[in-house]
């Protein structure tokens, strides 16, 4: 009879759950990655100024959110590379190439995964809109439109409804216009924002062109 | 079986409208990755403007649901008149409260139109039996994220039932496709005052 | 040989302590937190930084010292301010001090900025829970340079970022929206206010934080360098005292 058992000690972890969302869409010629702004853990929000994306180019963003410490490495590791990459052939680094370049980052820790949830924004190389989206342990894809992070699940559906026109007949496929794709990012993050407590605060809106990367900054609800 | 909830696999919607009530569910029945059925479901109806739908372990829905219909019957021959959606809420609430330790793994949605007044309802409640009504929507199910993440993007005030039944189904639809346990079909029911209309969604089927 | 806790070395800085060095000992790390400082408190002013922290080093649930410092004059331009345990921010302490006499010995009349300590030392702690063996310590920095305030935090794993108030433990969930509250309302207030602002929620936290203390330090980092001052006394308002019934 195991009347007594040794006491359990709680088991530390090495990671924390940061929250975020982050969500990016691409056009013909543009494309558009938007963050909230709200940093927290548990039921603290620890920052309401916290945007997750981060611009590593003329025309490529990254949006990047989870663990904020494997976050910020991760990008410190990226941009590492990217001045390698300067140095060595005198040139930015094309989306692609970031992209696979952030999938083999990502691998390199398969076995103690970078806790992240990533999506890379941006122009290819012939100038259309592009959006990669990645695992926490590099698995990735090229695609038309992606929501990341905690409030993934609820943007998603959406998504594939509005802009993928999924489960809608009779309805043609118009190509997507840039205040289109800002008006429904705005809407779905306030949708979120209801319901996802680790999503609020803001929303960062970088809009991807050939002229560069314009930000827009929309107010959630802050509770 | 980790959880019971996700054993089966099934996802419930109830939305008002203007004068009118929908609720909707997706039909498969699994057993956790493997379809047994496409058309299974999971709503029934109590009388001809009250609807009850379950999310949870099949086998536990078909228990609680004919547990209801009997005290129900028992109530309107007792009454002489039919029961008010609010009233029937409390009767389920009692009967899941009455498993407090020993629970049925089913969460309701309730719709219906009040028998008198013609107000439209909807609730849900948690498996012991804590409700929860709203003036808008109403979501559980395996996806309920998704089904959150649609219906508050999706949903206004006063939709008249043409456009409450499309907004019901593109909202069960599109989350049910982003969630390998729930979907292969779906139903919906819109009740106005006058009639109740049942479709059937032609949805996708991987 | 030390099985459980940790094991003393004679190279503290660890700069030896690598594979070679360690196959035959036991590894050591810290598992819980020894002797612990409560919540530090941070804001920026008008036209500088403040941050403040009792003076209770706590041994489990015993007040063991009572006349701690956990406020580090790091140079004339920065101060950390730490919780946690405090054995941890001690050894903090000698790696800043390594950091500064390396790199005093370039005489070049360069030193290091806020944001370069603070970013250095957000490595440190993201290193450490990279190799399961973190220090358990929350670190609130401060610092005033180019004539603009520098606030920001690192704990443990590795996670930072900058606010204009910060608040670490169980300030997190008392003194941060006082403070938060108080910066919105006036984002620019003098160095009196934010003396007064941070008294209030030390107060607030001596009645509620069961490991807080009633001594504490105020480091205030502005143009003219830093200057810390205390330790200070809370009397706070104890006349409610005289309703409670029930416990005697």
């Amino acid at each position: 009879m195991e009347d007594y058992r040794a006491p359990v000690e709680v088991q530390w972890s090495p990671y924390s759950w940061n929250g975020g969302t982050v969500l990016a869409v691409s056009g013909e010629d543009f494309s558009v990655i938007a963050s909230d702004t709200r940093l927290s853990e548990g039921f603290q929000i620890y920052s309401r100024d916290f945007p997750k994306t981060y611009q590593l180019g003329d025309n490529v963003v990254l949006g990047s959110c989870g663990f904020q410490g494997d976050v910020t490495t991760l990008n410190k590791v990226i941009e590492a590379q990217l001045k390698i990459y300067d140095h060595i052939y005198q040139k930015k680094m094309s989306c692609e190439s970031l992209a696979q370049l952030l999938s083999t980052i990502l691998y390199t820790r398969r076995f103690f995964p970078y806790y992240t949830y990533n999506i890379l924004a941006g122009l290819d190389s012939k100038g259309k809109g592009c959006v990669f989206s990645f695992d926490p342990i590099g698995s990735y894809e090229r695609e038309v439109y992606r929501a990341g992070g905690s409030a993934s699940s609820m943007l998603q559906p959406l998504l594939d409804n509005q802009i993928g026109l999924l489960n809608q007949t009779g309805v043609e496929k118009k190509p997507l216009s840039v205040e289109k794709a800002v008006q429904l990012v705005t809407d779905v993050f306030t949708s979120a924002a209801e319901r996802d407590i680790y999503t609020g605060d803001g929303i960062r809106i970088n809009i991807i062109s050939a002229d560069g990367v314009d930000i827009k900054e929309v107010p959630l609800r802050r509770d | 079986m980790a959880n019971p909830f996700e054993y089966n696999g099934s996802a419930v919607v109830g939305m008002i409208g203007s004068g009118c009530v929908a609720i909707a569910a997706d039909r498969r029945l699994g057993i956790q990755g493997q379809t047994i059925a496409t058309t299974f479901d999971k709503i029934y109806p109590m009388n001809e403007s009250l609807y009850i739908g379950f999310y949870g372990l099949a086998t536990d829905a078909l228990t609680v649901s004919s547990r209801l219909k009997y005290q129900l019957n028992l109530y309107q021959l007792r009454e002489n008149r039919q029961i008010k959606p609010k009233a029937f809420m409390h009767m389920t609430s009692n009967l899941l409260y009455s498993k407090r330790f020993g629970y049925y793994f089913v969460e309701p949605v309730i719709a219906g139109l009040d028998p008198v007044t013609k107000d439209p309802y909807i609730a849900t409640m948690d498996l012991i039996g804590c409700p929860m009504e709203t003036k808008d929507f109403v979501v559980v199910g395996t996806c309920s994220e998704q089904l959150y993440g649609m219906c508050e993007s999706l949903w206004k005030p006063d939709l008249e039932p043409e456009d409450l039944f499309e907004t019901i189904s593109q909202a069960l639809m599109n989350a049910v496709d982003r969630d390998a346990l729930s979907g292969w079909g779906a139903i919906v029911h819109v009740i106005e005052k006058d009639k109740v209309t049942t479709r059937t969604l032609k949805a996708r089927m991987d | 040989m030390a099985t459980d806790g940790f094991y003393l070395t004679s190279d503290p800085l660890g700069a030896k302590c690598d594979k070679k060095e360690t196959t035959n000992m036991a590894i050591g790390r810290t598992l819980r937190p020894i002797v612990t400082g409560s919540s530090v408190l941070g804001i920026t002013f008008s036209d500088g930084v403040m941050l403040a922290a009792d003076t209770l080093g706590s041994y489990g649930s015993l007040a063991r010292y009572r006349d701690l410092s956990r406020l580090l004059k790091v140079n004339d331009t920065t101060v950390a301010a730490g919780s946690g345990d405090y054995a941890d921010f001690q050894y903090i302490a000698r790696l800043f001090e390594s950091l500064n006499i390396e790199s005093d010995s370039y005489c070049d009349g360069h030193s290091y900025t806020p944001r370069s300590f603070y970013s250095w030392l957000t490595r440190v702690m993201y290193n450490r829970r990279t190799k399961i063996n973190p220090l358990w310590n929350t670190v609130i920095m401060g610092g005033y340079h180019d004539n603009k305030p520098f606030l920001g935090v690192v704990n443990s794993l590795g996670v930072s970022f900058e606010a204009p108030t910060l608040a670490t433990g169980f300030g997190g969930y008392i003194a941060q929206p006082l403070m938060r509250d108080a910066y919105e309302k006036n984002p620019s207030m003098s160095k009196e206010e934010a003396q007064k602002l941070l008294e209030k929620c030390m107060t607030v936290l001596y009645y509620r934080d069961a490991r807080s203390w009633n001594k504490y330090e105020i480091a205030t980092i502005t143009t003219d360098g830093v200057t810390i001052t205390g330790p200070m006394k809370l009397e706070g308002n104890w006349e409610v005292a005289n309703y409670v019934r029930g416990y005697d």
